[in-house]
């Protein structure tokens, strides 16, 4: 038997922005083009493997959106290849859009004069649903977004959530094998997250590969199979949530906030004997350090011994277990937030 | 005599922001050239049109508009409706956009005039409008090879300063009663419409039905137009129509009066209930 | 198959969407009734001799102004519904960001314009009805059957429109100041066909523009078989041309669109509002 196609694929992905526009007199003139290039995916490669949910993480800015865009057949790559469901979305743009659920800008993506069930009809069309299927249709996606009961109110009167679930549903209007979320619980309340995340677990259930961007690294690390961690347009890391905790060989991390006047190299350096010093930044008197260690039950004496020893005062102590966004920090030397 | 200096600052700092805001908008400035230039050309081309250059008609006319020039009567009226347009676009809703802002609670917490609020972004709109005025009468020298008496344009000019008041009046009162409306664009076309056909702005008043022409002297842009009209075409001054000004002050004065009333009614309704953001 | 119906279904969204804007519905009629009828009416009127309109009858052939107006408007409207009905509308729909969605589909981006031309076609059609009705009851406008002998000349112009749709979506995608130019451009391309005056009566340089334009000859047909105008060329030959440009206006607009098309997914414009 043959392995299944993986579900996307991208060799070599480059997209470059120009910053501005060339005005009708400088192209009429030939006159060289001078404006900023931007590179903001430069040479992704990624293997997504069908009935996986497939996480990108990044801080914003990172080149996730641009990638999904150039799935999506939204964007033209300046240059790599990519194949999605085994289909070139450059050759056949339309053959890739009706086996694609993508749900990229949610909210401002509905009609908001319209009733949910009047935007699903319109999609239905456009989507090419055959007519005698569109109303079960319709009910389907409407009952899985537990909106049932309200189709036809008009969008306007949703919260963020309810539209957030609506412009997911219209995604599963072509019934796809493979759904692409940009930023899906982004601007919504921890109770409209876990909400949708449950819908995406669902979609996982249903047999459906699920590819999707974060910068929450909770959202990555609790929802996603794999993980690529995506930083400037590359990717810096790329396994299952655990396995890339793994990388970062420590079981906890401990944040302190140190008080002290004079030079903090001396009190970095004796932390250092003990953990590595993943991050430091000074502001007002105040050291905030981020430590990973093997055992914070080792460490923390050890720093309060560190600090006395070079006059300076541990006013809080904080100790979590190894994150996602450890492993940022440690692979970029940035937090994800930034 | 110190607070007085201080809300004229405030009111004329008030102007400047409308004047900033409006550099932001390039194609804005491109419009108060195209459009009062464009505009009455097109309508001195329909006069042509229902002339046919036929004698008997232009005399028709004459008779109705009180002189045959159509190019000067159209430019004249339609100075009048840019006036009227730019004051109830700009200066009509930037109260409301204040209020959607939240930055009029901002300025009601200033001990400044309610006064600065209501009349102050009208000042903004005069330079604009003068940008205005000479793109109407370049037009009419460059499209027609018309250009009225020096004499007789500086005496419309005076009609025009004096026409500033019952003008920013009339902005002031829309931007009051606009707070109660939802929607100020179709305000603004309703509000505009009537003035287009009241006051004669592109026909001569005498063609409406009496009522009408009633409701028209009712209006301070009707005098307005027609009297910079029988400077520009009939030769007469100043003094001649001298009695329509200071029936123009009067109305001025009325309209003034009736803006800061429903200003104040709505600013103590909001105070009592609370719904400033929202009146 | 596919295609035509999501082709009604845009039709019927743009309907539905609009239908849920009453003012805006009723500015459709009040609109051009206080902008352009009302006052052009009572600016011809001023001009008529013993309530003839003498001097419309030296310039055209005939004295019957509101016809010459409404028949003018009518056309116009058909020029709107290019400008705004369709290149604006899916221009507001990329600024708040429903344009996107619709990319995503299977549908075909051009069945995008031809939606909404169907659906704009719809208000137009309401808003001329009523329009014509109030020309009737108050202004004196007279319907006659040998009006109907115009409307081929109507149809041209729909289609022509519809090509010139394609070439506006185009543009308007592509620029900055979208409302500034649709605004403008909608109100030359009007005057240059000869909506509100003959275009004899345009300076001799903007003549060879107005005669490039369809709508030129379908308004100039129109008043010429509906009020029996004079013509300003062989009516025969004003109905080639008519059918020439129609006919060239598609090819060159469906070009300008996918090149458009392909732009902004080259630079990524769909998404930065």
């Amino acid at each position: 038997m043959m392995a299944a196609a993986p579900a996307v694929e991208t060799k070599d992905l480059v997209k470059v922005f120009e910053r501005g526009r060339r005005t009708i007199w400088q192209r009429l003139r030939r006159e060289r083009d001078k404006r900023d290039r931007f590179r903001a995916v430069d040479g992704i490669d990624l293997v997504v493997e069908p009935g996986e949910i497939f996480g990108l993480l990044g801080p914003n800015g990172a080149g996730k959106t641009t990638t999904m865009k150039m799935l999506a057949t939204l964007l033209i790559p300046t240059s790599g290849t990519i194949r999605v469901l085994g289909i070139d979305p450059l050759a056949r743009p339309r053959d890739v859009r009706a086996r694609l659920g993508a749900m990229l800008s949610g909210e401002r993506s509905l009609y908001w004069k319209l009733t949910a069930r009047e935007n699903l009809e319109y999609f239905a069309a456009l989507y090419h649903v055959p007519p005698h299927e569109i109303k079960a249709r319709i009910a389907n996606v409407l009952a899985a977004a537990k909106l049932t009961d309200r189709a036809d109110d008009y969008v306007e009167r949703y919260s963020t959530g309810m539209r957030q679930r609506l412009a997911l549903a219209r995604a599963l209007l072509p019934d796809p094998p493979l759904v692409v979320l940009d930023e899906p619980t982004v601007g919504l309340d921890p109770q409209a997250s876990r909400d949708l995340r449950d819908r995406v677990r669902e979609l996982k259930a249903q047999g459906r590969t699920v590819l999707l961007t974060t910068h929450y690294m909770e959202e990555a690390d609790q929802l996603c199979d794999r993980v690529a961690i995506i930083d400037h347009g590359r990717i810096v890391a790329l396994d299952t949530p655990a396995a890339l905790k793994r990388t970062i060989r420590a079981e906890e991390v401990v944040h302190l906030e140190i008080g002290l006047d004079g030079d903090d190299s001396a009190v970095l350096d004796r932390l250092g004997q003990s953990a590595i010093v993943a991050r430091s930044e000074r502001s007002n008197g105040t050291l905030t350090v981020t430590a990973h260690c093997a055992s914070a039950r080792n460490f923390v004496p050890a720093a309060f011994d560190a600090a006395r020893s070079t006059g300076s005062t541990i006013r809080h102590v904080e100790v979590v277990p190894v994150t996602l966004e450890d492993v940022f920090l440690a692979l970029t030397g940035r937090a994800l937030r930034e | 005599m110190s607070l007085l200096a201080a809300d004229l600052r405030a009111f004329f700092a008030a102007a400047l922001k409308e004047l900033r805001q409006q550099r932001r908008y390039p194609t804005l400035f491109l419009g108060q050239l195209f459009w009062p230039a464009i505009l009455p050309a097109s309508w001195v081309l329909m006069g042509r049109a229902y002339s046919g250059n036929d004698p008997q008609a232009l005399a028709a006319f004459a008779e109705r508009a009180g002189s045959s020039n159509v190019a000067v009567f159209v430019f004249v009226g339609y100075a009048m409706y840019n006036w009227l347009s730019a004051l109830l676009w700009g200066a009509g809703t930037a109260l409301r956009q204040e209020q959607l802002r939240g930055t009029l609670e901002a300025v009601f917490v200033t001990p400044a005039s309610r006064l600065v609020p209501l009349f102050g972004p009208g000042v903004g709109t005069l330079l604009p409008m003068a940008l205005t005025f000479a793109s109407n009468l370049l037009a009419l020298r460059i499209f027609f090879g018309i250009f009225p008496p020096v004499a007789a344009v500086i005496q419309a000019a005076v009609i025009v300063v004096l026409g500033i008041p019952a003008l920013y009046a009339i902005g002031a009162l829309f931007a009051a009663s606009v707070l109660r409306f939802g929607e100020v664009a179709p305000v603004v076309q309703l509000i505009r419409g009537v003035f287009v056909l009241a006051c004669g702005i592109t026909f001569p008043v005498a063609m409406l039905p009496l009522w009408a022409q009633f409701s028209a002297k009712l209006m301070p842009p009707t005098y307005i137009v027609d009297d910079i009209r029988r400077v520009l075409l009939r030769g007469d001054t100043i003094a001649d129509v001298a009695g329509d000004i200071v029936i123009v002050l009067c109305l001025a004065a009325v309209t003034a009066i009736l803006a800061v009333a429903v200003f104040r009614y709505l600013e103590l309704s909001a105070r009592r209930t609370g719904m400033l953001g929202r009146f | 198959m596919g295609e035509i119906r999501a082709a009604f279904a845009i039709a019927r969204k743009e309907i539905r969407g609009f239908s849920r804007y009453r003012i805006a519905v009723a500015s459709t009629v009040f609109t051009p009734l206080y902008q352009f009828i009302i006052p052009a009416f009572l600016f011809g009127a001023a001009f008529a001799v013993n309530g003839r309109a003498v001097g419309l009858a030296t310039t055209l052939g005939t004295d019957d102004l509101p016809g010459f107006i409404f028949f003018g408007g009518l056309i116009g409207g058909l020029i709107g519904m290019a400008f705004w009905g369709v290149a604006f509308s899916i221009r507001m729909e990329m600024d708040t960001g429903t344009l996107e969605p619709t990319w995503l589909t299977p549908t075909h981006h051009e069945t995008l314009v031809i939606g909404r031309a169907l659906g704009s076609l719809f208000w137009f059609a309401i808003s001329q009805v009523a329009l014509f009705a109030f020309g009737v009851w108050i202004l004196g406008l007279r319907l006659r059957l040998e009006m109907l002998l115009a409307l081929p000349a109507v149809v041209c112009a729909i289609l022509a429109m519809v090509g010139i749709a394609y070439l506006l979506a185009g543009i308007v995608l592509l620029i900055r100041e979208a409302n500034f130019f649709v605004d403008t451009a909608n109100f030359l391309f009007g005057m240059l066909s000869g909506t509100a005056f003959p275009v004899t009566l345009l300076p001799g340089v903007l003549q060879p523009i107005a005669f490039a334009l369809p709508t030129t000859y379908a308004i100039d047909i129109l008043r010429v078989q509906a009020l029996g105008a004079r013509p300003l060329f062989d009516p025969a030959l004003e109905y080639l041309v008519l059918i020439g440009l129609t006919l060239v206006s598609y090819p060159l607009g469906r070009w300008v669109f996918a090149r458009a098309e392909q732009a902004m997914r080259r630079r990524g414009m769909l998404a930065q509002y």
